[in-house]
């Protein structure tokens, strides 16, 4: 009723405003139904974010931020310099890969799984294959130091011992802290971790395929692969896009991962920011949390411009962005 | 309709829940801060009288890391209603206790972070590092005064340790109850009966090299495999935390890596020396021979720790340096919880080492509020500081815990690892003093509580003493093996830059003793990335 | 014919084979864990059973009384916070699809720059002792409840809902509130149920914002106390009767425990998901 209501009072009026105000109390229902959310992250992210202030601070635990201008991004790309920079590089690199093969393993994990004919078959893969993300990292950590442990307990060193790989005369590897290893060892446990994980969204837009589009191809006389490749992958094709450059924009914040996999015998390949940040900041008893703020507040500004060239890039190839 | 309704409940319930926030918040913040501010505002007037001012302390916050042994599951209740009873009876008043106690790893993340967002306790305990950092900040009360003034000064017996965390001026702003304590290096005396090495032959370097490199090429584990096992183990090369907590003393004998005065009183930096490279190169060497576990580099302290007592003695170490006194019974323990041969041999300091580092004392500070009046901190003092050292019955919640949960005088009789071969009960006659089990672990008998009764700076009066042999070993033989280690430095500079002097340094022992790099090489890269930074920390030292 | 038959053969087998090889590639570790978690002594090779049989790890972790509370707080807090997480985002996500709604976009960019820009742990650390959320177990609860990464990933899917069928209901004369719990949300079953458990995943693993924000032991969650308590205490302990490696592992399964359990229910909306295919095109 208070529909019809609207229709009236703006309708008889004035003409020229009416799309713009009868589209606006049209949707109001949607405001409403946005104003939770809109709160929630006024609260959560945007208050918190006037912190980005303290980047031109000198902020201790104790006593009142002093200004200071531009300072902590002359330590930065000053004394810093070296540190910063390798920490920097590195992120890009270990995130971006990090982000491309695991959602590359996933995806074609989740078309292969898709293929699957056996109900109970499939369903126990994925079971299984989902495990690994539900233990935290820093247990993941702990399995693999082991398997991988330079010392005579560690079981893949025994193994390339074994099958002759390593000789009498060679030293045990230590995946863990030599810098040609750390890389592919890294990349492979968050295949082996998140792979699973990361078919629940591709599996759930396989789901929404529908039928009829496969009966067609069949109809056609496609093989099982060409399916694959004319139906199930475009299908795909939006949801892999927005998963990418979703992740993207979170992709500099990554942390864990790396803390606990990380030692100080392969920064130059494994120090990224947040470590690098955290070294800086909860090492130490007085830490300047200006400091860290500015760091955090560069590594935002290239995100966001990591962001907004793919959603470009997005629009360009298909038409348009992700949100 | 349904809409509506919906969004209006949504709405009206997000704004209830905020302002529920938003009261809860301001309510809990304004009783933090009125116990200091409120009274201060009344004590002003009477300035000059501020020392017998009274004032009357009901509460006390208190936070403290994990050297507070009696935990939240470990029988804290009664630990602090005992402490809140004496020390009311003491003062005339009743006192509230709150123990905040935060996690031992981060404890000093996790303090930044209450001073940040404004939560000052009355106490805390500070690390030597870190009390180093904030005392010249003005955030700690001095406490010279009521230092010299308080009742337990006669009592004293180890005086210097408190003097000498006083500054040039003579300002004392923590309060150290116990001297330091250090590491020792602990030997598995099955491994040296198995190879025939006697213990008291290792004097030198050499033997000690010659001894970890034949644990590792033998079998002294008699698994019937050599080369599986390894010398030492240790958590890193160079600790992360200040250098004379040190897991490798043999290996860097009078080398000081960090900043440290030279004879002559000048700041110089210890890592760039020569000493350095030399212990570096032991290291290098030790390393390739496989004397030191490889995976050193990258163990937490409780990795090394697991390994060395694991039941599974494959690749574990015939030695390993670690805190001395209580902790070479709980090494003990748990040797024999892992059906490991538990016994161990102290070794007595190399000719190249001559002493064990005895650490810079932890120490409890009093937060100063700043209104320039001492009545509430002399108050905290008085009923924080001046009764744990009281030699009686506060000291004794501090040093052994509470009455009838961690310790008691009654008759009574109990069994530790009862039906295994280690078994052993223990029984004592009413009157008699004495350690009962664990509140939650009954299988070895409760050590202590925060303070250690071996390195008190004034002893307990009431003669309440039970110390396990093996702890009392433990800290006799540190004593008589040990040095003061350096004073670690005071620098603006220094505060700022250490993570970033740290991550230098790691370059250089890494790059050197595990990549095979060169000494000389790598320490130029340590001067060319730190070097300005450190002539920076040593010029303000030296001014 | 007979050839594209006997293709498909070899495809099914080939892909089989594929995939019982990664199944055991995920399984060594996973199985060195449960292997671990049932042996009285503590190895570091891979063993395919337990050489001693014990259930003495998993029986000390469930006589730990302490470990009690925190179990409570984590299945509470689990349970709100993805109950929150996913209101929140299906809201969100719906009001996204209305594609003339003025100020669509204008609300998109809102929700993409907190992807983007943090304010930092301190700045949040301040923000949330104003709420009163510090030493306060409803911080998992609130922190994860919003979540703009999972609200985008349910607007894609609520893209993929023909909006012919919200056209439909328009004229029906169902308002935007009856939309949504008419048509929407009853067509994602598969998207509620794997966002839902990302929500809650992410609740119940949380350990880092336990270890920041809560010191009142009585506020912590099962992650947090587990770890702190049996798996890497300070101390070393020999008040448990089994070996620290066999409670250690114990500790590990006991937490991914109520996943394994609980995702047998919510697979039949991933695997089948015919929900939204039914409708599309």
């Amino acid at each position: 009723m208070s529909k019809k209501k609207a229709v009236m009072t703006s309708g008889g009026v004035e003409v020229r405003q009416k799309p713009l105000k009868l589209r606006i109390w049209n949707n109001r229902g949607y405001y409403l139904m946005f104003l939770p959310v809109a709160l929630f992250v006024i609260i959560l992210y945007y208050w918190p974010m006037l912190g980005v202030r303290y980047a031109f601070y000198d902020y201790k635990p104790i006593g009142q931020p002093t200004f200071v201008g531009w300072a902590n991004f002359e330590k930065m790309f000053g004394a810093n310099k070296q540190a910063f920079l390798t920490s920097f590089f590195n992120t890009l690199e270990l995130s971006i890969v990090r982000l491309l093969i695991t959602n590359l393993s996933a995806i074609i994990v989740s078309i292969f799984l898709n293929e699957m004919g056996n109900l109970f078959a499939k369903k126990t893969l994925q079971t299984i294959i989902y495990l690994p993300h539900f233990m935290s990292w820093a247990v993941v950590a702990s399995i693999f130091s082991l398997f991988l442990s330079p010392s005579s307990t560690g079981m893949v060193n025994g193994l390339l011992r074994d099958l002759g790989i390593l000789g009498e005369a060679d030293k045990n590897i230590y995946f863990l802290a030599e810098s040609s290893w750390w890389r592919p060892i890294f990349y492979l446990i968050n295949i082996w971790k998140e792979t699973g994980w990361g078919t629940i969204i591709f599996l759930a837009t396989l789901s929404g395929i529908n039928p009829e589009l496969y009966e067609a191809a069949d109809i056609d006389g496609a093989t099982r692969m060409q399916k694959i490749f004319y139906v199930t992958l475009p299908a795909l094709g939006n949801t892999i896009i927005t998963v990418l450059i979703l992740n993207l924009a979170k992709v500099l914040n990554m942390f864990e991962p790396v803390f606990v996999l990380y030692n100080n015998a392969v920064y130059d390949v494994a120090d990224v920011i947040s470590t690098y940040t955290y070294r800086q900041t909860f090492a130490i008893a007085l830490p300047n949390y200006g400091y860290s703020t500015a760091v955090g507040l560069f590594r935002s500004l290239v995100a966001c411009v990591l962001m907004l060239l793919s959603n470009w890039a997005s629009k360009k190839v298909r038409g348009r962005g992700i949100i | 309709m349904k809409k509506k309704a919906l969004s209006l409940l949504l709405s009206s319930a997000m704004v209830v829940s905020l302002a529920a926030c938003g009261s809860s918040d301001s309510s809990t913040s304004t009783t933090t801060d009125s116990s200091a501010k409120t009274e201060a505002s009344t004590e002003t007037k009477t300035d000059a009288a501020a020392e017998t001012s009274s004032y009357e302390l009901t509460e006390l916050n208190m936070v403290v890391n994990g050297t507070l042994t009696a935990t939240v599951d470990n029988g804290q209740a009664e630990f602090e209603k005992q402490w809140e009873d004496a020390v009311s009876e003491k003062l005339g008043h009743s006192i509230d206790l709150k123990i905040q106690q935060l996690d031992h790893s981060g404890y000093i993340d996790a303090v930044g972070r209450l001073f940040a967002g404004g939560d000052y306790p009355d106490v805390m305990i500070m690390s030597a590092e870190q009390f180093k950092q904030y005392a010249p900040t003005g955030l700690l009360w001095d406490m010279a005064d009521a230092y010299a003034n308080a009742d337990f000064q006669s009592r004293i017996t180890l005086p210097a340790i408190n003097e000498n965390l006083k500054d040039s001026e003579g300002h004392l702003y923590g309060f150290a109850p116990t001297y330091g304590n250090g590491c020792v290096t602990y030997i598995k005396k099955a491994w040296l009966d198995a190879l025939g090495i006697n213990a008291d032959d290792i004097k030198t370097y050499d033997d000690y090299l010659n001894m970890l490199v034949r644990f590792h090429e033998e079998d002294p584990d008699g698994n019937g495999v050599a080369g599986d096992t390894y010398g030492v183990v240790a958590a890193g090369f160079l600790g992360n935390e200040a250098p004379y907590i040190n897991y490798l003393p043999e290996f860097w004998q009078d080398a000081y890596p960090a900043l440290v005065q030279d004879d002559n009183g000048t700041w110089i930096d210890g890592f760039q020396t020569d000493a350095t490279k030399a212990a570096l190169l032991r290291l290098q060497d030790a390393y390739n021979k496989g004397a030191i576990d490889p995976e050193s580099l990258t163990a937490s302290t409780k990795i090394a720790r697991e390994k060395w007592f694991s039941n599974d003695q494959t690749g574990s170490s015939g030695v390993f340096t670690y805190w001395a006194g209580s902790w070479y019974q709980t090494l003990t323990d748990n040797l024999i919880k892992n059906e490991v041969n538990e016994e161990l041999v102290m070794l007595e300091p190399i000719a190249e080492v001559g002493a064990y580092l005895n650490r810079e004392a932890p120490v409890w500070v009093i937060i100063d509020d700043g209104d320039g009046d001492n009545a509430r901190e002399q108050a905290i003092f008085d009923a924080f500081i001046e009764t744990m050292m009281d030699g009686d019955v506060v000291q004794t919640l501090w040093t052994y815990g509470a009455e009838d949960v961690h310790w008691s005088t009654k008759a009574e009789t109990f069994t530790i690892n009862a039906g295994t071969d280690k078994e052993k009960t223990y029984e004592y006659a009413d009157g008699e003093f004495h350690l009962k089990q664990s509140p939650n672990d009954p299988n070895s008998v409760w050590k202590k509580n925060h303070l250690d009764p071996a390195l008190v700076i004034s002893p307990l009066t009431n003669g309440f003493v039970d110390e396990s042999d093996l702890a009392a070993a433990g800290n006799k033989f540190f004593t008589e093996n040990c040095v003061d280690a350096p004073a670690s430095p005071t620098s603006e500079t220094y505060t700022n830059e250490s993570g970033t002097i740290y991550d230098a340094k790691m370059a250089v022992v890494t790059e050197v003793v595990t990549k095979n790099g060169d000494v000389d090489a790598a320490m130029q890269t340590y001067v060319d990335t730190v070097g300005g930074i450190i002539d920076q920390c040593l010029a303000e030292l030296n001014q | 014919m007979e050839g594209r038959k006997k293709k498909l053969h070899v495809f099914d087998v080939v892909n089989y084979i594929v995939f019982i090889l990664i199944g055991l590639i995920i399984l060594v570790p996973m199985w060195k864990v449960l292997v671990d978690s049932l042996n009285k002594v503590g190895v570091y090779q891979f063993q395919l059973w337990p050489s001693q049989f014990t259930l003495d790890g998993y029986r000390t972790i469930i006589e730990t009384q302490a470990l009690y509370r925190p179990f409570i707080n984590s299945v509470i807090t689990t349970v709100l916070g993805t109950l929150l997480g996913l209101v929140l985002c299906t809201l969100g996500g719906y009001v996204l699809v209305q594609f003339d709604m003025p100020g669509r976009n204008l609300f998109s960019y809102f929700l993409l720059i907190t992807m983007v820009f943090t304010g930092g742990m301190i700045p949040e650390y301040l923000v949330m002792k104003k709420l009163g959320l510090v030493n306060n177990m409803w911080i998992l609860v609130v922190k994860h409840g919003m979540n703009v990464y999972n609200l985008v990933l349910m607007r894609n899917f609520f893209e993929g809902i023909p909006s012919s069928l919200y056209e439909a209901a328009k004229i029906d004369g169902c308002s935007p509130m009856g939309i949504f719990f008419k048509i929407v949300l009853p067509l994602s079953k598969a998207a509620l149920a794997s966002i839902g458990l990302m929500f809650a995943v992410t609740v119940w693993n949380d350990y880092t914002t336990v270890k920041i924000y809560i010191t009142d032991p009585d506020q912590t969650n099962f992650q947090y106390k587990l770890r702190n308590m049996i798996m890497d205490g300070d101390t070393p302990t020999t008040a448990y009767a089994v070996s620290q490696n066999t409670l250690f592992n114990a500790g590990i399964i006991s937490a991914i425990l109520p996943f394994m359990l609980l995702y047998p229910f919510l697979q039949k909306y991933f695997v089948k998901g015919v929900n939204i295919g039914a409708v599309k095109e």
